[in-house]
């Protein structure tokens, strides 16, 4: 559905993204991650036909920006890092209005105002000034914005920030299904919770792409994993013995439970278990601890500040 | 053009609600189509017992056989230029605040990702400031005929306007008098985050009209056919320059890249 290729935008002198490459599938939910100044907005903005490329390709849905930008823009959603409104006209109004600009017929345009407002809850203050809601209202109305002329691509900057815990859950359930409408989702949040949660893929950039993986294949693609061993009784008289073992590149002990880093636990963990055992262990379980998104992008990050 | 009349609609309603626009060009249209002239024709023969104004006819029109109707079609004169800070003041007030609220609101984004194309929003925007200009510099000036003429009916006895400087000055210097400030002001809003200072590009245009009312009474040149002619040339000679300035200025990624934002 989106094809990016060799994509680079500089601002006179400023680089503001360089060389990226990515393919965006039909229905995927596609993160983009990275640090303020990372190039997220500027991608968004060559995506969505904004601004043009310094070099590179882009494709959306088959069409090139520069030659069918009507076109995309006639296909895509757009909720911006800080959505506006009309302040002094109704809720309704401002809906209608940016809905007037798509080819749809008055009658689906309204039908769609109505449903989106009643999805999120603003269908009784329909008729108040936009510059009467508050902020979490005024993102859940931009994000109505976004939807009304139903997009099949729907770009969405930071689509939860300024929600209640409520209205975020809500949100992010309306994401995930929108899967199933064979709507493509590209999502640049900071939020890595709410990106591990909903999408099928995650990009993480810092003006040049430095992973593109599903969360399984980040969390899979590292030769070390942090394992959680259960005693029965106390674990710190192991402490000594899973230090001297040299797979284990660290160890943590709290209670009952010993924390460890270890290389290659296919291999290693067998000869863990077993030295354990002979020294009189009882090891009441044995579980591995997922690294988080959150500890999977701060990882990646520092690498890339290091090199 | 649909979408082009869509923002229209939208941004008359808006302007109709905000009284800072639509309050200081009521006052000017009262002073200068109704006060003043009502003021003058009535109180013409205390007028003509000064003998400073006396002098000034005698002075600039040498010895007349009727010089109520001299001084009177000099008044016109006088009134007619007065009342092109209508024209001038209306889209100077409008477009700044049309365009820089958008600024202000974050609202041009998510309206350059429609398929709304760039110049029909300048034509939106142009519309909204230009519309209202024409129209009440339009009704200020019958409202000025109206009143002189009526005026001077019930105290002279005769209907002096409309005149052949009238009839240009209303239908053609003043639309492109609008015309000129709605693009300066398109202009000037993208490069300003203050609609106060960009507003001042109407005070730019309201000083050479003081002034050629200054060189009238002065007595320097007296405001003719041919001058007006000339000056309507040279106004439109600048209009495509300045519209092809504001084209460019409207251009998608010239807006979110260049524009001074909030």
């Amino acid at each position: 559905m989106i094809k990016v290729a060799n994509l680079t935008k500089r601002f006179k002198t400023v680089t503001a993204v360089e060389d990226i490459s990515f393919n965006i599938g039909e229905s995927e939910i596609f993160a983009f991650l990275g640090p303020n100044g990372a190039g997220k907005t500027t991608t968004i903005r060559m995506l969505s036909t904004l601004i043009s490329p310094t070099s590179g390709q882009v494709t959306i849905d088959g069409k090139n920006p520069a030659d069918d930008g009507d076109y995309i823009r006639s296909i895509i959603g757009l909720l911006t890092e800080t959505p506006g409104m009309y302040e002094k006209i109704s809720a309704y109004d401002n809906l209608d209005y940016y809905a007037s600009f798509y080819d749809i017929p008055a009658q689906r345009r309204r039908h769609n105002i109505e449903k989106y407002l009643k999805m999120f809850d603003l269908w009784k203050r329909k008729d108040d000034p936009a510059g009467t809601y508050s902020k979490g209202m005024k993102q859940k109305l931009a994000l109505s914005r976004a939807l009304v002329h139903e997009p099949r691509i729907l770009f969405l900057d930071e689509p939860t920030a300024g929600l209640d815990p409520e209205s975020a859950h809500m949100v992010r359930q309306f994401i995930d299904s929108l899967k199933h409408e064979n709507t493509t989702v590209f999502l640049s949040t900071h939020n890595l919770e709410e990106a591990s949660g909903l999408s099928d893929r995650v990009c993480i950039i810092k003006k040049k792409i430095i992973r593109i993986a599903s969360l399984a294949e980040l969390q899979g693609s590292s030769k070390s994993k942090r394992m959680e061993i259960v005693f029965s009784d106390g674990a710190s008289k192991f402490l000594t013995l899973l230090e001297k073992i040299k797979q284990v590149s660290s160890v943590e002990i709290r209670d009952n439970r010993a924390f460890l880093v270890v290389d290659e636990p296919h291999q290693s963990n067998p000869f863990i278990i077993r030295s354990l055992v002979e020294k009189g262990a009882d090891i009441l379980y044995v579980n591995e601890i997922k690294a988080s998104l959150e500890e999977i992008y701060l990882g990646l990050i520092k690498d890339e500040e290091t090199r | 053009m649909k979408n082009s009349l869509t923002i229209f609609k939208k941004e008359i309603k808006e302007v109709i609600r905000n009284k800072n626009i639509w309050l200081p060009v009521l006052i000017v249209t009262i002073i200068f189509s109704i006060a003043m002239p009502a003021a003058m024709i009535l109180g013409s023969n205390a007028i003509l017992k000064d003998p400073d104004t006396v002098n000034f006819i005698n002075r600039m029109f040498g010895d007349v056989d009727n010089p109520m109707r001299v001084l009177m079609d000099f008044m016109i004169k006088q009134l007619i230029i007065f009342l092109l800070m209508i024209p001038a003041m209306v889209p100077s007030l409008i477009a700044p605040a049309s365009i820089l609220m958008e600024k202000e609101n974050n609202t041009l984004e998510p309206l350059l990702a429609t398929p709304l194309k760039t110049p029909e929003l300048l034509l939106g925007k142009a519309m909204t400031a230009f519309i209202p200009a024409f129209a009440l510099s339009t009704i200020s000036f019958l409202m000025l005929t109206l009143v002189v003429d009526v005026a001077s009916y019930i105290k002279l006895g005769f209907a002096p306007l409309p005149t052949p400087e009238w009839l240009i000055v209303a239908f053609v210097l003043s639309p492109i008098l609008s015309f000129i400030l709605t693009m300066a002001s398109v202009i000037v809003s993208s490069r300003s985050t203050d609609i106060r200072s960009a507003q001042g590009i109407g005070a730019v245009v309201i000083f050479p009209i003081y002034l050629i009312i200054g060189l009238q009474l002065a007595g320097f040149f007296m405001l003719n056919i041919t001058y007006l002619l000339v000056g309507c040339l040279v106004l439109l000679a600048v209009c495509p320059l300045l519209l092809r300035l504001a084209v460019r200025i409207f251009d998608r990624e010239n807006i979110l890249t260049n524009w001074k934002m909030k």
